[in-house]
């Protein structure tokens, strides 16, 4: 369970700071203006599905990528041997970067759908939250583990694999069984697209989103125990 | 403030720590001292709540730490020896962002600066500052939740010997307002100064545990030793208490032929060596 507290929204307050102080929505603005062009730039019948698979990989799954960078800056900066010993919950620290990350990825998605002419908002911003906490919270999980951004970007090959491929083939149509519309990144890729989802697939979603949430919260915990110990 | 009774610990099937018993009271300074290897950082991770698989018990405030919540660490204070800041980060950020983790009261951040003379630096990134300025914001770091019980792990290693002397009187002020304080240090000139009593740990078994100065009283009187010329310069010591009856110095005495004559008494370094076998530096 969340608890919504004062140290959890100053936590969450800081990590936007973090973010700003470490250029991420300097970048974002840039990638933003970049994927705007493109979208410009290609005729009209693309653009829906160009804005989904940009949506999709980009700031939706933007939280696997930055989870490796913010997670080794903590730990080389020995941050995260500090946490191990201060109030503050391992899943305060992990819903904290994702509602953080999740924010960024959701003013960048509103923009490029608007661009891309989307008018089904609502469901494009569930399915890029619901797609962000999963590879963010896939990211975290990562990022405890490993000790080099080479090791990083080794290891979230597989995520990348199984959450990008099936998600493409299924806005092109390559496979088109029930099956597929379970699956939590198409349930994903299908609200960004504005479609309604299976009621199924979107609680197999929400049910991989918690089981990601406490492998995540242990994995953060584990870290910081493991890199709390002081050395005398 | 801390108990330790029959304390066991071990990361493989040989014990670690064995059979560890003491008592930290409340507004004291405790020194832990004892080689690299010696069981203390486990003892200090076992008082943290950080290793729950611990036989007998460890209680730190009235809570049993293998059985801790999050709120346990309202109260303590961690110093550790090397710098756990955001590096982009000023040095008043740092602080603001770490109390924020706090719910209890909050000390007065610019006091805090202020107190360690780095207050024309508040607002410089961390990344630009010297070792020494890093370990007295990391030192500072702890007391911002204004803490009950302070872990400080080699408080004055890298300082000068002006901010060590500054970084000992505020570790001294902390005991005036009350904070129980457990000290690691390698320093044995710190651990005389600033422990009220010192534990000495080797091979994760306690050697001795008493003030300093009763250590050093107990184990070695204090020494005279004194030189003169003899076909060459010659020295000879006794102890303090048997001067009188040094025939040789009575001697040189009353012939006036005494070139230099002092006492010295063993520092802590020498009864932890003749208690443990071991060096500490």
């Amino acid at each position: 369970m969340l608890t919504i507290d004062k140290r959890f929204i100053n936590l969450l307050r800081w990590d936007l700071r973090f973010q700003a102080r470490y250029g991420f929505y300097l970048l974002y603005v840039l990638l933003t203006v970049f994927y705007t062009l493109v979208l410009f730039a290609i005729p009209g019948s693309w653009k829906e599905k160009t804005a989904a698979m940009l949506i999709f990989s980009d700031p939706a799954a933007m939280g696997l990528f930055f989870m490796g960078a913010i997670v080794l800056l903590e730990k080389s900066q020995k941050v995260t041997s500090y946490f191990a010993i201060t109030p503050m919950k391992a899943r305060e620290y992990v819903w904290s970067k994702v509602l953080s990350l999740s924010a960024i990825s959701l003013v960048v998605a509103t923009i490029l759908a608007t661009v891309a002419g989307y008018t089904a908002i609502f469901p494009l911003l569930v399915g890029t939250f619901l797609a962000s906490a999963i590879f963010t919270l896939c990211g975290i999980i990562v990022a405890t583990k490993i000790s080099s951004l080479n090791q990083f970007i080794l290891a979230t090959v597989p995520i990348e694999i199984i959450g990008f491929v099936p998600a493409i083939l299924h806005i092109f149509g390559v496979t088109g069984s029930i099956a597929d519309r379970l699956y939590p990144a198409n349930v994903c890729m299908d609200m960004i697209m504005g479609d309604r989802p299976f009621a199924a697939g979107l609680l197999l979603t929400v049910a991989l989103i918690a089981l990601l949430l406490q492998v995540a919260c242990r994995s953060v915990l584990k870290m910081w125990q493991e890199q709390g110990g002081v050395k005398l | 403030m801390i108990q330790v009774n029959n304390l066991t610990f071990s990361y493989s099937k040989k014990p670690f720590i064995e059979g560890l018993s003491f008592e930290v009271k409340a507004g004291e300074i405790f020194g832990f001292l004892g080689p690299s290897g010696a069981g203390k950082s486990t003892v200090q991770k076992i008082l943290l709540g950080m290793l729950p698989n611990y036989e007998g018990s460890a209680v730190v405030g009235s809570v049993e730490c293998k059985k801790h919540g999050s709120n346990f660490y309202q109260n303590i204070g961690v110093d550790f020896e090397y710098s756990t800041m955001y590096e982009k980060l000023s040095a008043r950020e740092n602080l603001e962002f770490f109390s924020s983790l706090y719910r209890l009261r909050h000390r007065s951040i610019d006091e805090l600066l202020m107190a360690v003379g780095l207050e024309n630096d508040a607002d410089k990134r961390v990344a630009d500052f010297s070792k020494g300025m890093k370990s007295r914001l990391n030192f500072i770091k702890a007391l911002v939740h204004d803490p009950k019980l302070l872990f400080l792990d080699e408080p004055t290693s890298g300082l000068d010997p002006t901010n060590s002397r500054l970084m000992k009187d505020m570790i001294l002020e902390e005991k005036r307002r009350g904070k129980t304080i457990l000290l690691t240090t390698h320093n044995m000139q710190d651990a005389t100064e600033l422990c009220d009593r010192v534990a000495f740990i080797v091979g994760g078994k306690l050697f001795a545990l008493d003030s300093p100065h009763n250590l050093i009283m107990s184990k070695g009187a204090a020494k005279v030793t004194y030189t003169w010329i003899e076909n060459g310069e010659q020295s000879a010591s006794c102890d303090l208490t048997e001067m009188a009856g040094d025939k040789k110095l009575r001697n040189l005495i009353a012939e006036n032929r005494l070139q230099s004559i002092h006492s010295s008494e063993p520092t802590l370094n020498d009864i932890f060596m003749e208690i443990t076998g071991k060096t500490l530096v």
